[in-house]
């Protein structure tokens, strides 16, 4: 693609850089799936059958000694091994029951963002029973529902299981990447653009737009711009008033604020997708499904921008390898939800526990709206991405992550735009 | 019938001596969807080991939950998944007529 200079004196011809692509996005795509009234129980049964069997072939050399028992088959005082998908019990969870249960006026008014207590405790459950874990090995401000973990330790006189040990199952294998260092290509990160909301500046985003394109600098802003082999939108790119959205008829002057930021948007995606392929994901505040994961955006949408084939609008989340190096990433609600239900340091840290736990929204279906599959479970991540990306957090933060088996990756929380007017370029 | 006992358990009935009449199996009387069509009893008896043969497939805990898919969906899901079920479940699946025993268990009662 060419890109040529705008301006006086030589004109000097860059040429974008190309990368080869390949879309990953089947796996979460939801089509031919008939809703047929089922319940979350058969995805959390596939959950734990994969990662059962997987544990199961991880666990002989952790400790061969053991024996690997169900959860009712668990005999007093004999250490053993169990496995099963974790559940957290929280006080403070709101629970669509505390309507009926509780007096209307003492439920709190204001909601905590985070919903942990000291009264937390872990129960582990399999198909057979459940048991609650008793112990100090385990903090429960780790774990959250939804893992599927190993535990050694054996069971006490009342009833519980006392933890001795865990495991996790680790990073996945990762497919090594040639290291090609003949050319320097580069891709950007956006995310939280929020056009249509108050923080939205429009002269900054036609500022980042013009930078990216070429149309921006002089020829060394120029000749890097022409490194930038794609770009990634993701998430929460428009976002239409809370107000509009109440479900009554709109008289037609409101009609128009409905669609007017998706128009303003699609403008500027004209203008990106004419100069590089552009890869467009949904996050919580756009027009897609509310559940994970969430479908590409329709190209209705973007009449002007689909008519490009360099536009592709892509799912929630979104996997795709370029130049053989592995992406994976989301708009940000697993690692949002995380965050309300676990704690730690910051963002990176519940990134990189997603990838040993080799699940990227461990608390779906438990808190995060997900669709009630049958057979598979799309989340379980079975090779190790090389650049992990997380959309519409507070701020940009980075980190290079190694793993035991020569896995190597970089994990990246993309800030909101709207508020920092921060892009994340990734060489 | 080699079963693991856990549907008879449900229907078994207990008399306390009185009239004693040949023990049918013990959940045609209990049961309250066995409709009233007039077969055979030879056929009747071999649907009704058929229909008990489902339902244990339905009840085993080792090839998931049964609600939400229908019994021939749960088997290629089971077969799929590498937990070997037993190809006599699938047999009487492709070959039963009605389609009431498609369903698994407690389809439309739960």
């Amino acid at each position: 693609m060419e890109d040529a200079e705008m301006g006086d004196g030589s004109p000097k011809h860059f040429d974008r850089k190309q990368a080869v692509y390949q879309n990953l996005d089947e796996r979460y795509v939801i089509h031919g799936e008939r809703y047929r009234g089922q319940q979350y129980s058969q995805i959390y049964f596939t959950r734990l059958h994969h990662m059962r069997n997987l544990l199961n072939s991880l666990v002989p050399k952790w400790k061969p000694h053991l024996p690997v028992h169900t959860i009712l088959g668990l005999e007093e005082g004999k250490e053993c091994i169990i496995i099963g998908t974790m559940y957290k019990h929280m006080k403070l969870k709101s629970s669509i029951l505390d309507e009926y249960s509780k007096e209307r006026s003492t439920v709190p008014l204001v909601k905590p963002h985070n919903f942990m207590h000291p009264d937390d405790h872990l129960i582990l459950e399999d198909e057979s029973g459940r048991v609650k874990l008793a112990g100090t090995f385990l903090a429960p401000s780790v774990y959250v529902t939804g893992i599927v973990v190993a535990l050694h330790g054996k069971e006490t006189s009342d009833g519980d299981f006392f933890v001795q040990d865990v495991l996790e199952a680790g990073l996945p294998p990762q497919i090594e990447q040639p290291l090609d260092l003949r050319e320097d290509k580069h891709v950007v990160f956006i995310s939280g653009l929020s056009v249509g909301s108050s923080m939205f500046n429009p002269l900054q985003f036609q500022l980042l737009v013009d930078h990216i394109t070429g149309h921006l600098g002089d020829e060394n802003e120029q000749s890097i711009a022409s490194q930038i082999v794609r770009v990634v939108i993701a998430g929460n790119s428009v976002q239409i008033s809370q107000g509009i959205l109440s479900g009554q008829t709109l008289a037609p002057k409101d009609q128009s604020r409905l669609t007017e930021p998706i128009k303003e948007f699609d403008i500027s995606l004209i203008q990106l997708a004419a100069a590089m392929p552009v890869d467009i994901m949904p996050g919580p505040s756009d027009p897609a499904n509310f559940s994970l994961p969430q479908q590409p955006l329709h190209r209705c949408l973007f009449p002007g921008a689909s008519v490009y084939n360099t536009f592709l609008s892509c799912t929630n989340p979104h996997q795709f390898e370029l130049d053989d190096v592995l992406f994976l990433g989301t708009s940000g609600q697993n690692i949002d939800d995380l965050s309300k239900y676990s704690d730690a340091k910051d963002k990176l840290e519940f990134m990189e526990r997603t990838l040993k736990w080799r699940h990227l929204a461990p608390t779906a279906p438990n808190t995060l709206g997900c669709y009630p599959y049958t057979d598979k479970d799309p989340f379980l991540i079975e090779s190790c991405p090389h650049v992990y990306f997380v959309g519409n957090q507070d701020k940009y933060e980075t980190r290079l992550l190694q793993g035991p088996e020569k896995q190597l990756l970089r994990l990246i929380c993309i800030p909101r735009f709207c508020e920092t007017g921060v892009a994340v370029v990734a060489y | 019938m080699a079963s693991a006992g856990g549907i008879r358990g449900f229907y078994r009935e207990k008399k306390k001596g009185g009239v004693t009449k040949p023990s049918p199996k013990p959940y045609s009387t209990a049961d309250p969807a066995c409709s009233p069509v007039l077969k055979s009893a030879h056929v009747q008896g071999q649907e009704k080991e058929a229909e008990e043969r489902l339902r244990e497939f339905d009840m085993d805990m080792r090839y998931g939950p049964c609600l939400g898919l229908t019994r021939t969906e749960r088997w290629n899901r089971a077969a799929v998944m590498g937990l070997n079920p037993s190809p006599d479940v699938e047999a009487i699946l492709l070959k039963c007529s009605s389609s009431a025993a498609l369903e698994c268990l407690w389809e439309g009662r739960v």
